[in-house]
C-alpha cells in the first residue's frame, strides 16, 4: 500500500469519523423524521402524489392502512366505524343498509349514493348499490371517503343521506407484485393477486380475486311462512355466494383508465325474497364497469380543464322460492311452493366535463356539466303464481295459475311483468365558487340542476362557511340541499301490492350543519358534527283510497332529525393511537309525530392500535349499538343494545415479504338483533347479528 | 481500468468454474451474482421509513442499470464479514445510506469508492474528500419558492447551533443573497437560547417583509417547546414560516422542501458511476440536497393572504381535508 493511499484512507477515516461524533439525533428515525416527519407525513411522502378531494361536507377517509387495522374484509365493516353511520341488514337478499343519521326505513338503502373512483355505481332497479350486491372486498381498496349529509349539489342523485367513493389502487398503491389467502368461519376463503408497476410510460394496477362461502346462518325463529300454511323455520338464513373481482387502472399523462369486473353467484336469498326462508333460491349478478378520464390541472394560466366517460352494465336475476311448497293461498295451494326468477339488465353510460377557473383575485371557480343515459333494457319475470289484478278481495292475492303454469316456472313477461323497461336521461349542470373574502373566512357555494327525461328538473344548492379561527380550530358552517330520484320499481314497478307510480317526484332533503375541528394537541384532534335535517316528499307505498285497489307508490313521507358526531384521534404514545366517536340522533317521522324508528339513537365505537412488539400491530374494537326504537304501527318492545368487540394481530410487512393476519369479529359471540320492518308480523322476532367469526390471511409481496 | 479487467477476468473464471462444477459448457449469464461494481448498504430499520431507503435504493438501480449488491446494517454489524463479501464481489464503490450505513462505511479501510446519502448530520469541518449527500433542503430552492409564494419577501431569520449547521449557515448567506434576500441568522448552542432568540425574533418581525426559517436542528427546532411556540405565535402575528422539516407543514408551517427519493437515489447513483469512470466524485463535502419536492399548507397561506391554490401543483398539500 503506497503513502498516497494511505493518506487517503486517513482523510476518510478522519471525515467520517468527525460526522459521526458530531450527530446529534438520538436514532435513524429521529434523523430521518427531521426530514421527511413522522410516520404520517413520511407515508404520503413516500406513497405517491396525493390526491385531492372536491370540497367535501363532513368527510372521513378510511385509508388501506385503517382497512388492515381493523381487520376489515368487507365494506359493511368499515361502513360500521363511520362516526353516524350505522349497518343494519336487511331482509331479502342480505343486503346491507347504511343507516346515517337515522335516515332509513325503505325497503332497500337507495337514500346512500355509491361511488367508484367518482363514478355512480347505485342500480336502477331500486336506485340502492344492488339487489344483488352481496358485498364488497377491500384489498383493492386504497382508500375509501365517506360524505355524511347532502351531496347532491356537486353528486347529483342519491346522494342524500350520504356518499360513499370506494378509491381503487393504482399502481402507485401496490407496487411489484402481491398474493394473499384468507380463509375462515362459514368455509369463508378466497385468493387474490395484485400488481401494479410501469410499462413505459404507461402506469399500471391490475386485481383478481376469487372466492366463496358458504355464509353466515343466523337462526331465524319465525318467518313470514307461517302465515301461509308452511315454514320452514327455526332455520338459517342463506347467505353463500361465490365471488370473482377484478381491476385494471391505467395512467398515461393527463388519462386514467379503470375498468372493473364483479361477479357474484350462486349466492343464496338470505331470509328469503318475501320474508320466508328459502334454502334453494340462488342468485346472480354481474357488473362490468369502465371509465376515461383526462385532467389537467394547469391547462392554461389559471385554468383546469377535465372530462370523463364511463359505462357501466349490471345484471342481476335470481331463481327464487318464495314461498316452501305447502303454502296455502285463499285461492288454492302451490305443491311445488311460490316460485320467481327475476332478472333485469342495464346500461349506464354517462359523460362529463368541467372547467375551474381561479383567474379572479380570491375566486376559485367550477363549472360542470354531464350527460347519463340510463337504460333499463331488459326484464325477465318467471314465475309459476299470478297477483289478482281485478279490483276487489283478490286484487295483490297470489294465486296459484296452475292453468297457465302448471306449477313451474313460466315466462309471466307478457301477462303480468314485474317491471317495465325504462330509458332514463338526465342533462345536469353545476357551477361552485370558493371565495376568501376575508382573512381566514371562506364561502363555498354551488349549486346543480338536474333534469330528468321521466320527471322534470332539480335544483340543489349548497354553502359552506368556513373560518380559520386559530391555528388549531377550524368552524364551519354547511347548509345543502339533496334529492333522492325515485327508482325504476318505485315509477314502473308492476306489483299490485306496491304499484310504481310515473308521477312520482323526488324525495328532497335539507341539512343545517357547523363543524369543528379542533388540533386539541399535537397529538389530539377533536372533530364535532352537528346537524338537522327535513326531508320531504318521502317515498312510501301507500294503500290506495279505494278498497281493493292494492297500494301504490306516493310521495308522501316527512320526517326530521337532528343529532351529533363527536370524534376524537390520540397518538398516546409512539406505538399507541387511539381512536373513538360518538354519535347521537333523533328522528320523528311527521305523519305519526313518533319516532322513525330503526336506527340507533346512540352509538359508540373505540379502536386501539398498538405495535406491541418490533413488527407486529394489534387493533381491539368495540362497538356499542343503542337505544333503538319502534316506528309507529310496530308495538314490539324496543330492539336491545349490544356490543362487539373484533380483533385483529398482524405483521408488519415492511422488510419482510410476508404478511399474516388473523383476525376474530364478535369475540364474545354477542347477541344483538337487528330490527325487521313495521309492524313485524312477518318477522316478529327480527334478524340476528353474525356470532363470532374468525379469519386467517398470509400474503406475500415478490 | 486495471481493476474493471480483473473483475472481468475474475467473471469469466468463475463462470468456467461454474459451467464445470455443473457441466454444462454453456457460460451462466448471471455468475457469482451477475452484479456491477456497486454495493449500497443502508440501516436495517422498519416502516415507515424502510420505503424511504427502497425507493432510494430504486432510484440509484435506474440509473445504474446494473444489479445492485444490497445489505441492511444493524447496530451490531460484523464489519469483517461485510468487508469479506464486498472484496469478494469486487466491489469499486459504496454507496451508504443513513446514519447505519454511514457508521459502517467509516469501518471500511479499503479502497472501496464511498459516496454516503440519505443523513441529516452536520461536521465541524467540511468534508473534502467524500461526497456526504445531505437531506437538508439547498436554501437557494428554500429562497426561491419563498420568494414566488411571497414576492415581497426582504428579510430571513433564522436560529441555529453552529456545532450542527454552521457549514449551512455560509452556503445560506450566500444563496440569500443571490435571491435578493438577507439573512439574519441567530446562533443558539442550547435550547434555553433558543427559545430566547425566536422571541426576539417574533417580537421584532415585520409581517410584510420577513420570514422564518426553520433548519433540520435538533438543538434549536424542539418539537415541544420551540415549534409550539413559533406556530401559535407566527400565527397571530401573520409572520410567514418555513421548514427544512415535512412534518412541520402538517403542523401549520407554510411550506416546506422534502426529498424526492427516486431522483435523489438516481443522483447518489450518478456520484457512483464518475467515480468509477473517473476515480473523481465530482461534488464532494457536504452536498446540499437537490431532488426536492415542495409541501404547503394551504390553510396558512389563506391565512397570511398569500395566493396559492392545489392548481399551482405543490406535490403536497396539507390540511389533507
Amino acid at each position: 500500500m503506497n503513502i498516497s493511499i494511505a493518506r487517503y484512507i486517513v482523510a476518510i477515516l478522519a471525515a467520517i469519523g468527525s460526522v459521526v461524533a458530531l450527530a446529534a439525533p438520538e436514532s435513524e428515525e429521529e434523523a430521518l423524521a427531521l426530514a421527511y416527519g413522522d410516520k404520517d407525513t413520511v407515508s404520503i411522502a413516500t406513497g405517491g402524489k396525493q390526491t385531492l378531494r372536491l370540497a367535501p361536507s363532513v368527510a372521513s377517509v378510511i385509508t388501506a392502512e385503517d382497512i388492515a387495522a381493523m381487520g376489515a374484509t368487507d365494506l359493511d365493516q368499515v361502513m360500521e366505524t363511520v362516526p353516524g353511520v350505522h349497518v343494519s341488514k336487511l331482509v331479502t337478499h342480505n343486503i346491507s343498509s347504511y343507516q346515517i343519521r337515522g335516515i332509513t326505513g325503505n325497503a332497500s338503502n337507495p337514500q346512500v349514493l355509491l361511488l367508484q373512483n367518482g363514478i355512480p355505481m347505485n342500480t336502477l332497479y331500486r336506485g340502492d348499490k344492488g339487489e344483488e350486491w352481496i358485498s364488497q372486498g377491500l384489498e383493492n381498496v386504497a382508500r375509501i371517503e365517506i360524505i355524511r349529509g347532502p351531496g347532491s349539489a356537486l353528486y347529483g342523485a342519491d346522494a342524500f343521506s350520504g356518499v360513499i367513493n370506494l378509491i381503487t389502487r393504482k399502481a402507485a398503491d401496490t407496487p411489484g407484485t402481491e398474493f394473499g389467502v384468507r380463509g375462515g368461519s362459514f368455509n369463508s376463503r378466497n385468493a387474490w393477486v395484485q400488481h401494479g408497476g410501469q410499462w413505459g410510460a404507461v402506469d399500471v394496477a391490475a386485481y383478481l380475486n376469487v372466492g366463496a362461502t358458504d355464509g353466515s346462518k343466523q337462526i331465524i325463529s319465525a318467518d313470514a311462512g307461517r302465515l301461509h300454511g308452511a315454514t320452514l323455520a327455526p332455520g338459517p338464513e342463506n347467505n353463500g355466494f361465490d365471488a370473482v373481482d377484478g381491476s385494471f387502472n391505467l395512467g398515461y399523462g393527463k388519462y386514467r383508465l379503470n375498468a372493473g369486473y364483479k361477479l357474484r353467484d350462486n349466492a343464496g336469498t338470505g331470509v328469503g325474497p318475501a320474508s320466508a326462508l328459502d334454502p334453494v333460491g340462488k342468485e346472480k349478478s354481474e357488473r362490468i364497469s369502465a371509465d376515461l378520464s383526462w385532467k389537467d390541472p394547469q391547462f392554461a394560466q389559471n385554468w383546469e380543464l377535465g372530462y370523463s366517460g364511463s359505462y357501466l352494465h349490471y345484471h342481476e336475476e335470481s331463481i327464487m322460492r318464495i314461498y316452501p311448497p305447502g303454502t296455502t293461498f285463499t285461492t288454492g295451494v302451490l305443491p311445488n311452493g311460490v316460485l320467481s326468477g327475476p332478472g333485469r339488465w342495464e346500461d349506464q353510460a354517462r359523460v362529463s366535463g368541467y372547467a375551474a377557473y381561479s383567474g379572479f383575485s380570491g375566486h376559485h371557480l367550477r363549472l360542470g356539466l354531464g350527460h347519463d343515459n340510463l337504460n333499463l333494457y331488459k326484464v325477465r319475470t318467471l314465475r309459476n303464481y299470478y297477483i289478482g289484478t281485478t279490483p276487489g278481495p283478490q286484487f295483490g292475492v297470489i294465486s296459484p295459475d296452475l292453468a297457465f303454469n302448471g306449477g313451474q316456472l313460466v315466462d309471466y313477461s307478457v301477462r303480468l311483468p314485474h317491471l317495465t323497461t325504462h330509458d332514463r336521461k338526465i342533462d345536469y349542470l353545476y357551477a361552485q365558487d370558493e371565495l376568501k373574502f376575508a382573512s381566514d373566512w371562506r364561502l363555498t357555494a354551488g349549486v346543480r340542476h338536474d333534469n330528468y327525461s321521466d320527471f322534470g328538473g332539480t335544483t340543489n344548492p349548497r354553502l359552506t362557511l368556513v373560518w380559520d379561527a386559530t391555528l388549531d380550530l377550524t368552524a364551519k358552517l354547511l347548509y345543502g340541499q339533496a334529492f333522492r330520484e325515485p327508482s325504476y320499481n318505485e315509477m314502473y314497478g308492476i306489483n299490485p301490492n306496491s304499484n310504481g307510480n310515473p308521477n312520482l317526484i323526488p324525495e328532497t332533503i335539507k341539512t343545517l350543519e357547523a363543524a369543528f375541528t379542533w388540533q386539541a394537541r399535537t397529538d389530539t384532534r377533536v372533530n364535532l358534527n352537528v346537524f338537522r335535517y327535513d326531508m320531504k316528499d318521502v317515498i312510501r307505498s301507500v294503500q290506495n283510497a279505494v278498497p281493493g285497489t292494492g297500494s301504490v307508490f306516493q310521495n308522501t313521507g316527512k320526517q326530521h332529525g337532528s343529532g351529533l358526531e363527536l370524534e376524537t384521534t390520540w397518538d398516546a404514545s409512539s406505538s399507541v393511537r387511539l381512536t373513538g366517536n360518538y354519535a347521537c340522533q333523533e328522528s320523528v317521522d311527521e305523519a305519526t309525530q313518533q319516532d322513525a324508528g330503526y336506527a340507533p339513537h346512540h352509538h359508540l365505537y373505540l379502536r386501539g392500535d398498538w405495535r406491541f412488539a418490533s413488527g407486529w400491530l394489534s387493533s381491539t374494537q368495540i362497538n356499542r349499538v343503542m337505544e333503538r326504537m319502534r316506528p309507529a304501527g310496530d308495538t314490539r318492545p324496543a330492539v336491545p343494545d349490544y356490543t362487539t368487540v373484533d380483533m385483529t394481530v398482524r405483521t408488519d410487512h415492511s422488510k419482510s415479504r410476508w404478511e399474516v393476519s388473523a383476525s376474530v369479529h364478535n369475540l364474545f359471540n354477542a347477541t344483538g338483533l337487528e330490527p325487521s320492518l313495521a309492524p313485524g308480523t312477518v318477522i316478529p322476532n327480527d334478524l340476528p347479528v353474525v356470532g363470532r367469526t374468525v379469519w386467517l390471511q398470509v400474503m406475500h409481496r415478490l | 481500468m486495471a481493476g474493471l479487467l480483473c473483475f472481468a477476468l475474475l467473471m469469466a473464471l468463475a463462470g468456467k468454474a461454474n459451467a464445470d462444477a455443473s457441466g454444462s459448457t454453456l457460460m451462466k449469464v448471471a455468475l457469482v451474482s451477475g452484479t456491477g461494481p456497486v454495493a449500497v448498504i443502508y440501516p436495517d430499520i422498519g416502516e415507515p421509513y424502510f420505503t424511504v431507503f427502497a425507493q432510494l435504493i430504486g432510484g440509484i438501480e435506474d440509473k445504474i442499470k446494473m444489479r445492485i449488491v444490497k445489505y441492511a446494517v444493524g447496530q451490531n454489524e460484523d464489519i469483517a464479514d461485510l468487508k469479506t463479501t464486498l472484496h469478494r464481489q469486487n466491489i469499486k464503490v459504496v454507496i451508504a445510506l443513513g446514519r447505519q450505513g454511514m457508521k459502517t462505511a467509516a469501518s471500511l479501510d479499503r479502497d472501496f469508492g464511498v459516496v454516503i446519502g440519505g443523513v441529516i448530520t452536520s461536521p465541524e469541518n467540511n468534508l473534502h474528500e467524500l461526497p456526504v449527500n445531505s437531506l437538508s433542503p439547498d436554501p437557494a430552492l428554500l429562497f426561491s419558492h419563498l420568494r414566488e409564494l411571497m414576492p415581497a419577501a426582504r428579510r430571513v431569520f433564522t436560529v441555529y447551533d453552529p456545532h450542527q449547521n454552521a457549514w449551512l449557515m455560509r452556503l445560506a448567506k450566500q444563496a440569500a443573497i443571490s435571491q435578493r434576500l438577507e439573512l439574519v441568522a441567530y446562533e443558539a448552542q442550547d435550547l434555553r437560547s433558543a427559545v430566547l432568540a425566536y422571541q426576539k425574533i417574533l417580537a421584532a418581525s415585520d409581517r410584510n417583509q420577513d420570514a422564518l426559517w426553520l433548519p433540520q436542528d435538533s438543538t434549536t427546532v424542539e418539537d415541544s417547546s420551540v415549534l409550539p411556540l413559533v406556530l401559535h405565535e407566527s400565527w397571530s402575528r401573520n409572520l410567514a414560516v418555513f421548514s427544512s422539516s415535512l412534518g412541520h407543514v402538517r403542523r401549520g408551517v407554510l411550506f416546506s422542501l422534502y426529498p424526492d427519493n427516486a431522483a435523489l437515489g438516481r443522483h447518489l447513483g450518478e456520484t457512483a458511476q464518475e467515480f468509477l469512470a473517473s476515480g473523481d466524485y465530482g461534488e464532494h463535502g457536504m452536498v446540499l440536497m437537490r431532488e426536492v419536492l415542495m409541501a404547503i399548507n394551504l390553510r396558512t397561506a389563506t391565512h397570511l393572504g398569500l395566493d396559492a391554490s392545489p392548481q399551482q401543483g405543490f406535490d403536497m398539500v396539507f390540511p389533507e381535508q
